[in-house]
């Protein structure tokens, strides 16, 4: 998928594959696998934002936490900086991490209720060794600065913050240690509007000011349209779409997409549009549907989407599908 | 009046206050509210503005203690439900006023069958037979679209999806034809694809059975695709009641401009959202004057001193903010507000 653009590639994910086991009746019976990741191949720009979205179950965070690490991914590559990260061992992972950051949805979980903010940004700067000692005051002051928060915070504990504001904090731990690549798994889906809109502009300033490369998971397609330059649309496991936002939401060319960008009330009560309600619900992972996996419930679907499974293909610069009719479907 | 403009929900100046060692949280605070047959009234408001307490309230489901509903009046056909005796209020829950709540896995029953919990509403309030219960329970799981609906009615509820669970909580809430539906976050836990397909569903069997349905959402997108007014709450107050088309393209209270501002659109690109600065203030102690004031970009001395009243427009819309009355002397919201 390399383009003519001398854009540079900053993490390519290839072929990769995330196979849960579940548990079997009967230990005769063959091991059944929920396939949450499916042979899901695509690239990342240095200092863009790329979006991964979808419906709870298709796999997207499933990807980011597989690009970490965080579980064991079972077959592909991630290659950062052209190295296999999944080659890598417990030093080299450490070291790398410096280097990816993640934001998680639940700013309540995912910070140490029993440390400090000044103990939270200290830890992450210790691991990575990338500040002295005798600095991190004053690196500590300076991240707060960056994401809005008044100094006093620095002694203070998670639960004394909103929830808002605990988002802030977990994106200065993320910045703390001058991370290249941050990855955001739904970083905002929590918050109420006025505060998501507050956070959303934080993110932007700051990947403007310190050249950060986002990885963005939600399901939020109004928060997609305003953070990225680029969009994924993944599907029970599968990329069904990628391509540059504008020709994402202007034109989609996999009926999934279309289905989806529909179905987002618009908070406009004279705006009118075709509906596509889609029927039924997302297939079980574990026995996904033949062919093209989205055929049980796609309004267009015929005998040829039950055998065989579309490709994912160029159909324009930049903006690939996986549909075997995408060409005649929407013009 | 007609028929269909008769209204059947009124709340008056309804207060819910918890008593906590904390002090008084105003969680609900003065607000008042007119429901008409077939009418869709939406309630929206960010977390803690006490839209779910009104909720709760109206079918008087406030845990108690520490809540307690310290004042105002819920008249439900003319019946007054703040003071109706428990075994009375349990005849009306249920059956003349049902909700929807918003996450169906904790609101079921997880070892009981669901035919069998839509059944037992119908056995209690109907006074049905054990038989004639379940024919109509499964027929109820058809309406609301479940797929082979005899076969699902003998399953427990983690046997189904989220969406299928959502259909069997809204077809256990219609099974008594009540008269007024509470929707509480119907659709927050559900995806995009099924919230389409439960929005739509809710519209069809309000347009078949004629129900008055009460809305509440944090989502101005659910707002806009399905209710006929908005009331916009803040801090327990209403800051804003009005059709929901005056709602989105003039907005008139402060807060409620902010908020549709600060929403991220899809069909348009913004390089920078609009925000609302600071933060709620706290609900064990509010401010004497207007409740928005702190965050206000238009505040004026006055906003500070007092409370404004909600005070009806000329077009109809209600709104709570000094800017609406004759005192005020600041800047006014320019119609070319709305992003």
């Amino acid at each position: 998928m390399q383009t003519a653009e001398k854009k540079k590639v900053l993490l390519e994910v290839d072929h990769l594959k995330q196979y849960f086991p579940v548990k079997t009746d009967s230990v005769f019976k063959p091991k059944n696998y929920v396939k949450a990741v499916d042979d899901v191949s695509f690239h990342l720009y240095e200092g863009e934002t790329l979006s991964i979205v979808g419906e709870s179950g298709c796999g997207k965070s499933t990807t980011g936490r597989a690009i970490l690490r965080l579980d064991e991914p079972t077959d592909g590559k991630v290659l950062y900086s052209g190295q296999n990260i999944l080659d890598f061992n417990k030093k080299e992972m450490r070291e790398l991490r410096g280097d990816l950051q993640v934001i998680f949805q639940d700013p309540f979980a995912s910070l140490n209720p029993r440390q400090t903010v000044k103990q939270i940004l200290n830890e992450a700067m210790a691991i990575q060794q990338v500040v002295p000692k005798e600095k991190r005051m004053e690196r500590m002051l300076e991240l707060l600065g960056y994401v809005g928060l008044p100094e006093e915070a620095l002694d203070r504990y998670p639960h004394e913050f909103s929830g808002g504001q605990r988002q802030r904090i977990g994106i200065a731990r993320a910045l703390a240690v001058n991370p290249k690549l941050i990855i955001c798994d739904e970083a905002v889906s929590a918050l109420d509007v006025s505060i998501q809109a507050q956070i959303l502009n934080l993110l932007k300033k700051l990947q403007n000011q310190f050249q950060l490369t986002f990885l963005f998971i939600s399901h939020d397609l109004s928060v997609v349209r305003h953070i990225s330059d680029r969009v994924m649309v993944m599907y029970l496991g599968k990329v069904v779409e990628i391509a540059e936002k504008k020709a994402l939401f202007d034109s989609p060319h996999h009926p999934y997409t279309k289905a989806l960008l529909s179905s987002i009330p618009v908070p406009n009560p004279t705006f009118s549009r075709e509906k596509v309600i889609l029927k039924g619900d997302v297939p079980s992972p574990i026995d996904p549907p033949s062919g093209c996996r989205f055929h049980t419930r796609c309004p267009f679907a015929t005998e040829r989407c039950k055998m065989e499974e579309p490709a994912l293909r160029e159909i324009n610069k930049n903006h690939y599908v996986s549909c075997h009719f995408a060409e005649q479907l929407f013009q | 009046m007609t028929e269909k403009n008769k209204p059947i929900l009124e709340v008056k100046g309804l207060k819910t206050h918890f008593y906590t060692k904390r002090g008084v949280s105003k969680a609900v605070d003065g607000i008042d509210f007119t429901l008409k047959k077939g009418e869709t009234l939406g309630i929206v408001g960010e977390s803690g503005c006490g839209k779910s307490m009104t909720s709760l309230s109206i079918l008087r489901l406030i845990p108690s203690p520490p809540g307690k509903i310290a004042g105002g009046q819920i008249l439900f056909k003319g019946k007054d439900l703040v003071s109706l005796p428990e075994d009375e209020m349990r005849k009306i829950r249920g059956n003349e006023i049902s909700m929807i709540f918003q996450e169906p896995m904790t609101s079921l029953n997880p070892v009981i069958p669901v035919g069998e919990q839509i059944a037992e509403a119908l056995r209690l309030h109907q006074n049905m037979g054990k038989k004639e219960a379940w024919t109509k329970s499964i027929e109820m799981l058809k309406l609301v679209g479940i797929p082979s609906p005899d076969k699902r009615a003998k399953q427990e509820p983690f046997q189904l999806s989220g969406g299928m669970r959502q259909r069997v909580m809204i077809a256990m809430a219609l099974a008594c034809t009540p008269e007024v539906l509470i929707a509480d976050e119907p659709t927050t836990a559900l995806d995009v694809t099924i919230q389409a397909q439960i929005l739509s569903l809710i519209k069809d069997l309000q347009t078949k059975l004629g129900m008055g349905v009460i809305m509440i959402t944090h989502d101005l997108g659910v707002v806009a695709e399905t209710c006929d007014s908005v009331a916009v709450m803040y801090a327990g107050n209403i800051v804003e009641h009005a059709a929901t088309e005056y709602i989105f393209t003039n907005p008139k209270h402060p807060y409620t401009l902010g908020l549709i501002n600060s929403l991220p659109k899809i069909h348009e690109d913004q390089e920078e959202l609009q925000t609302i600065e600071g933060s709620v203030p706290s609900p064990y102690n509010m401010p004497i004057g207007c409740r928005f004031a702190s965050r206000c970009p238009f505040e004026q001395p006055i906003c500070h001193a007092k409370q404004p009243e909600l005070v009806e427009q000329a077009d109809g819309s209600k709104v709570r903010c000094w800017m609406y009355t004759d005192k005020w002397t600041g800047q006014v919201i320019e119609k070319e507000a709305v992003q």
